[in-house]
């Protein structure tokens, strides 16, 4: 009676088992730095 | 098992799981956000309650989808089993405010619908680091949503074991998108590579362990189909008032020991699904492992008031050797049998 089920579960974690590592790590490939700010120019900061 | 449908049916060992429950979710989100705000103070409440829940949301995740392998590979772990459907609730429960908190904070504050301007704000389907993330978790949580309302046994009883089951199998799926939803969102700008090792170890721990428990199953179904008794075990490999699981013809069945009498049942319990060869027989009954739903071993229907009924088979004992047919029968499953001194 939940032969199918165990069968689709048996599947499901087949599909995930090369699915999420992949995206996981194609995920991780595609980070980009974080900009950072600038210090700010000490002309700029000057008061009149 | 009860005859009336209650929101709960407590008991003092759910009382205990709920208690254990509520106090280490509790626990966690105070020092998450406690620690986050000794080590980042420049971060404001919103942020850290959005890490806090969404984290606690995930960790929940990862121990319900350990829960079920776990007994299937040792059944010490059983209890956990009990009161699982609490901590789906619980999971939910944290996403959405995981999920009310950033909606709040990333999307309420101009002039679309806040729902909209989640599911429209970012098109970048194109691109990877830009991915648009946040309807990920969103459809996730919707599964999770779906999962919750309908953890009762009110709707158990509606969908069918069988249909509720596929509708809670989609908790697979809520898993793979808050997975895309985590390295998509928040690996894309932190950094630190505590974060992303935590992630993977969780994910290669529950992949693993369902692996296991799947390819042991598979095994165990991959059996030639039989016609006619077939011998199944010596009557000394089962143990007195517990069972022995074979698989004839694609159907578990759990041939039980009690009194010096025989009986084999369907092993799959009419309430979850549960292995009812994994339970014992507690007070002449049959008692499911999960939720102590119970069979009479002599006809596999559950003593009066309830109605609950599973399939019974014939067996036979020719030298100390238990033979089975896998064809059902109605109510004379049972074999009776001089035990030997």
């Amino acid at each position: 009676m939940i032969q199918r089920l165990r069968k689709t579960h048996r599947l499901i974690f087949i599909a995930l088992a090369v699915l999420l590592p992949l995206l996981f790590i194609a995920a991780l490939a595609v980070r980009k730095p974080m900009p950072v700010n600038q210090p700010f120019p000490p002309q700029l900061l000057r008061t009149k | 098992m009860s005859l009336r449908y209650r929101a709960i049916s407590w008991n003092p060992q759910k009382r205990r799981y709920d208690a254990v429950m509520a106090a280490s979710s509790g626990l966690y989100l105070a020092l998450f956000v406690g620690v986050s705000a000794f080590t980042n103070p420049n971060a404001t409440i919103e942020t850290l309650l959005i890490r806090a829940f969404g984290t606690a949301a995930l960790l929940l995740l990862h121990v319900i989808l350990l829960i079920g392998p776990l007994c299937r590979l040792q059944p010490r772990f059983l209890p956990l089993l009990y009161n699982r459907r609490h901590l789906g609730v619980t999971t939910f429960v944290m996403g959405l405010a995981h999920g009310g908190f950033a909606l709040f904070q990333f999307h309420a504050l101009g002039d679309t619908n806040p729902l909209v301007s989640l599911l429209i704000s970012n098109r970048r389907f194109d691109s990877l680091a830009n991915f648009p993330f946040q309807p990920l978790g969103f459809i996730a949580l919707v599964i999770l949503f779906l999962m919750a309302a309908t953890s009762h046994d009110f709707w158990l009883k509606q969908l069918s074991p069988v249909m509720w089951k596929r509708l809670h199998m989609l908790v697979y799926a809520a898993y793979a998108l808050l997975i895309a939803h985590v390295a998509l969102g928040v690996l894309q700008a932190e950094t630190n590579p505590l974060l992303a090792g935590v992630l993977a170890a969780g994910m290669i721990v529950v992949l693993t362990v369902h692996l296991l428990a799947a390819q042991r199953e598979h095994a165990m179904d991959k059996q030639p189909f039989e016609t006619g008794f077939v011998a199944v075990c010596a009557l000394g490999e089962i143990p007195e008032k517990r069972a022995r699981v074979i698989s004839l013809n694609g159907e578990r069945i759990a041939v039980f020991k009690h009194d010096g009498k025989l009986s084999a049942l369907s092993n799959v319990c009419q309430h979850q699904n549960g292995p009812l060869g994994e339970g014992r027989i507690v007070d002449g009954c049959v008692t499911c492992p999960w939720h102590g739903y119970q069979y009479l071993p002599e006809t596999g229907v559950s003593p009066p008031p309830f109605k609950e009924r599973v399939a019974t088979y014939r067996v036979k004992l020719i030298d100390g050797v238990v033979y089975v047919n896998p064809e059902p029968v109605g109510q004379d499953g049972i074999l009776s049998y001089t035990p030997s001194v």
